[in-house]
C-alpha cells in the first residue's frame, strides 16, 4: 500500500492546478464566498489552540471566564513558573527527547543496514525474509505489546526508558521505505566503487546514504514525531513521574495533585509550542514526509 | 550494464526468486555479508515483533494473571470472548467509530482539499492549510486534555457559543448518547489534517490538461468533478480509506484519557477493552485473545478493501 507514490503538496505555494489565466481573471462572488468559508474554517481550527494559549497567560482568578476571554487579562507568566512545581516538567522533556533521539537515530542505523542488504546483497532466503518482515506491517502494536511487556518485566526494564526505545529500534516500515529508495539509486555507482576496491560498508555510508538524504530526513521526522507523541507505550511501561515522557506526564498532571487548571494549560502550551515552532521552520519537509510516507501518527 | 548479475541483485519486489543468483557468472560475493548487515534488524525483529507475535497466540491459550503460574485452557478465552456481552458492545462501538471516521475524513478531507486547491489569496491559502494540518502534529495527550476543557459544560467556550446560537449542549462526555460522537468530533479535528494532505497530494496528480479538455468539451463543474477528478483520485481515496480505517479501528489515547470507556461503556473501544483486561485486570490470556481478534479483523478488512478496490479504483 505504501507503493502509492504521492506527490508532496507544497504547503507554502499557490495551488498548481488552479491558476490558469482564465480563472485568475474571473474572481466570481462564488469564489469570494468560498474564501470566506475557508477563512472561517481556518479560524475554527485554530480557535481551541488560541484559547489554550490565552488561558495559560491569564492570572488564575480571571481565567476560564464566561464569556470566554480571547485576550490574556491580567497578563501573567506565573502559570508557566508553576508547571515545574506540579510535575518534573524538565525531567520529562529530557526523557521524551532521549527516547525520541535514540530510537530515531538507532532505528535509522539498523534500517539502513537491513535495507542495503535487501537492495544490494545476495544471500539465500533474501526474498523470504523480506516478505516475513513486510508482513509485520499488518500486526497491530497492541497484539505484541503484551508479550513485550512480559519480556520487559522479566528483564527488569519496567519503568525504564529502555523499554520504550529498544523495541523502537526495529522499524519495518523504514526498512521497506529505504529499500525502495535504495533501489532507485543506480547500481553503476556501487559497481564503480567495488572496482576501486571499496567494501560494502564504505559503499553504503559513502555512496548510498549521502544520496538518500530526502528519504532519511522524511523517516527521521516521522519517527521522532511518533516517539514524541507516543502515549500508549509510556502508559504501559512507565510508572514513576521522574521516568515519564511528556504526553504521559501531562495526563497524570491533570488527573491528580489538585493543580490549578491554568497551570495545566501552561503545561499543555509548553508541549504544543515547540511542535508549532518546529513545524513552521520545517513545514515543507514535514508535509512532504507525511504525504509521501503516509503513516498515521 | 544490464548483466544477469545486476538483474539478480533484484531491482524490485517481484524480481527473480532467490535461487536465480546461483546460476550467474558472478559468484555470490557477499552471500554471508547479507546476513551480517541484516543481523541487527533480524535479532530485534525476532525479539520484539516475530517472537511476541507467536507468544501472543500461545498466551491466548492460557489463563494467567502474571502472579500465579499460567494455566493452559485451550480455546476457553475465545469461547469466553464470544459469549461476553460487553464484547459485542465494544466491537459495535469500534466499528461505528471507524466507519464514522472514514466517512467524515474522506468527505471532509476531499472538500477541504478542493476548496484550498484553487485560485486563492496566498496569505489566506497558507493560513488555511496550516490551520487544518497543524492539529495533526499535536500529541493525543495534549489534544484530549485541551478538548476536555473546550467542551466543559460550565466554562468551555464551545458550550458558551452553542448557547449563544440557541443550542443547549448535551453533556458531551457524560451523556452515553453523545460521548462516542464527541470523540469522533475531536478525532476529526485532530486527524483531518492528515487526510487533507493526502487528498491535496492526490488532487495535484490530476492533470490540468484533462480538466481543461473536459471544459472545452462543455463539461460543467459537476461533470468535471464526477467524471474526471473523482476517477483520477480513486487510488488516493482508496489509500486514504484503508489508512483511516486501520488507524481509527485502533483508537485508544483519547478514550483512555477522556472517558476511560464510559459512560456506561458507550465509548469502550476494542483497544480500550484490551488495555483494561490486560493491564488493569491482568487477564493476560483474555487480552491476548482480544488482540488476536483485532489482528484478524484488521486483516479481513484490509483484504476486503483491496478486493473491493479492484472494482472501483481507476487503473
Amino acid at each position: 500500500m505504501a507503493d502509492l507514490k504521492l506527490p508532496a503538496p507544497k504547503l507554502d505555494a499557490t495551488p498548481s492546478g488552479a491558476l490558469t489565466g482564465r480563472r485568475r481573471r474571473k474572481l466570481s462572488t462564488g469564489s469570494l464566498v468560498l474564501d470566506l468559508v475557508m477563512l472561517v474554517v481556518g479560524i475554527l481550527m485554530v480557535a481551541p489552540l488560541i484559547w489554550l494559549i490565552v488561558q495559560s497567560l491569564t492570572a488564575e482568578s480571571d481565567a476560564f471566564g464566561i464569556p470566554p476571554s480571547w485576550i490574556p487579562h491580567p497578563f501573567t507568566l506565573d502559570n508557566f513558573a508553576g508547571v515545574s512545581g506540579l510535575i518534573p516538567f524538565g525531567r520529562m522533556a529530557i526523557n521524551s527527547l532521549e527516547v525520541g533521539v535514540i530510537s530515531t537515530v538507532g532505528s535509522l542505523f539498523v534500517s539502513v543496514l537491513a535495507a542495503y542488504a535487501f537492495s544490494r546483497l545476495r544471500f539465500r532466503g533474501r526474498s523470504g525474509l523480506f516478505v516475513v518482515m513486510l508482513s509485520a506491517l499488518m500486526v497491530p502494536p497492541q497484539l505484541i505489546v503484551i508479550p513485550v511487556f512480559i519480556l520487559m518485566r522479566y528483564l527488569g526494564l519496567i519503568d525504564n526508558l529502555m523499554a520504550l526505545w529498544v523495541p523502537a529500534l526495529i522499524n519495518v516500515f523504514a526498512i521497506f521505505f529505504l529499500r525502495q529508495y535504495f533501489n532507485t539509486i543506480p547500481k553503476e555507482l556501487d559497481e564503480a566503487a567495488i572496482i576501486d576496491g571499496a567494501g560494502h560498508l564504505w559503499i553504503l555510508f559513502r555512496v548510498i546514504v549521502p544520496l538518500s538524504g530526502p528519504a532519511l530526513a522524511a523517516l527521521a521526522i516521522l519517527s521522532f514525531e511518533v516517539s514524541w507523541n507516543n502515549y500508549f507505550g509510556p502508559l504501559i511501561f512507565l510508572s514513576s513521574p521522574a521516568n515519564m515522557t511528556l504526553p504521559l506526564g501531562l495526563v497524570t498532571l491533570q488527573a491528580g495533585q489538585g493543580g490549578a487548571a491554568v497551570v495545566v494549560f501552561a503545561a499543555i502550551t509548553l508541549v504544543v509550542l515547540p511542535v508549532l515552532i518546529v513545524f513552521l521552520i520545517f513545514q515543507r519537509s514535514i508535509v512532504e514526509s507525511i504525504a509521501t510516507a503516509g503513516i498515521r501518527g | 550494464m544490464t548483466t544477469s548479475a545486476r538483474l539478480a541483485a533484484g531491482t524490485n519486489a517481484t524480481g527473480p526468486p532467490s535461487g536465480t543468483p546461483r546460476t550467474t557468472n558472478r559468484p555470490a560475493k557477499g552471500s554471508w555479508q547479507g546476513y551480517v548487515f541484516l543481523s541487527p534488524a533480524m535479532i530485534l525483529f525476532i525479539a520484539f515483533i516475530g517472537g511476541p507475535f507467536v507468544a501472543a497466540i500461545v498466551l491466548s491459550l492460557f489463563s494467567w494473571d502474571l502472579l500465579t503460574p499460567p494455566k493452559f485452557v485451550g480455546l476457553e478465552n475465545f469461547r469466553a470472548m464470544f459469549s461476553d456481552p460487553l464484547m459485542l458492545r465494544v466491537l459495535g462501538n469500534t466499528f461505528v467509530f471507524a466507519l464514522a471516521s472514514v466517512v467524515t475524513h474522506l468527505v471532509g478531507g476531499l472538500l477541504l482539499a478542493l476548496a484550498v486547491n484553487r485560485a486563492m489569496n496566498r496569505v489566506l491559502n497558507y493560513f488555511v492549510r496550516t490551520a487544518i494540518f497543524f492539529p495533526f502534529l499535536i500529541s493525543w495527550a495534549a489534544v484530549s486534555l485541551l478538548w476536555r476543557y473546550v467542551l466543559d459544560p460550565t466554562f468551555g467556550p464551545f458550550t458558551y457559543y452553542l448557547d449563544k446560537l440557541g443550542i443547549s449542549a448535551p453533556g458531551w462526555f457524560t451523556d452515553p448518547d453523545w460521548a462516542l460522537a464527541s470523540i469522533i468530533g475531536i478525532d476529526f479535528w485532530h486527524t483531518i489534517g492528515f487526510t487533507f494532505i493526502i487528498m491535496l497530494a492526490g488532487l495535484q496528480t490530476v492533470p490540468k490538461q484533462l480538466v481543461e479538455a473536459a471544459r472545452t468539451d462543455g463539461a460543467n463543474n459537476r461533470q468535471v468533478f464526477f467524471n474526471v477528478t473523482i476517477p483520477l483520485m480513486s487510488p488516493t481515496l482508496f489509500f486514504a480509506s484503508v489508512i483511516t480505517f486501520l488507524g481509527a479501528f485502533q483508537i485508544f489515547d483519547p478514550v483512555q484519557i477522556i472517558t476511560q470507556g464510559g459512560p456506561d461503556n458507550s465509548t469502550m473501544t476494542v483497544i480500550m477493552y484490551l488495555y483494561e483486561k490486560g493491564f488493569e485486570a491482568f487477564h493476560i490470556g483474555y487480552a491476548s485473545a482480544v488482540a488476536l481478534l483485532v489482528f484478524i479483523i484488521m486483516m479481513l478488512v484490509t483484504l476486503l478493501q483491496f478486493w473491493g478496490a479492484k472494482k472501483w479504483v481507476h487503473d
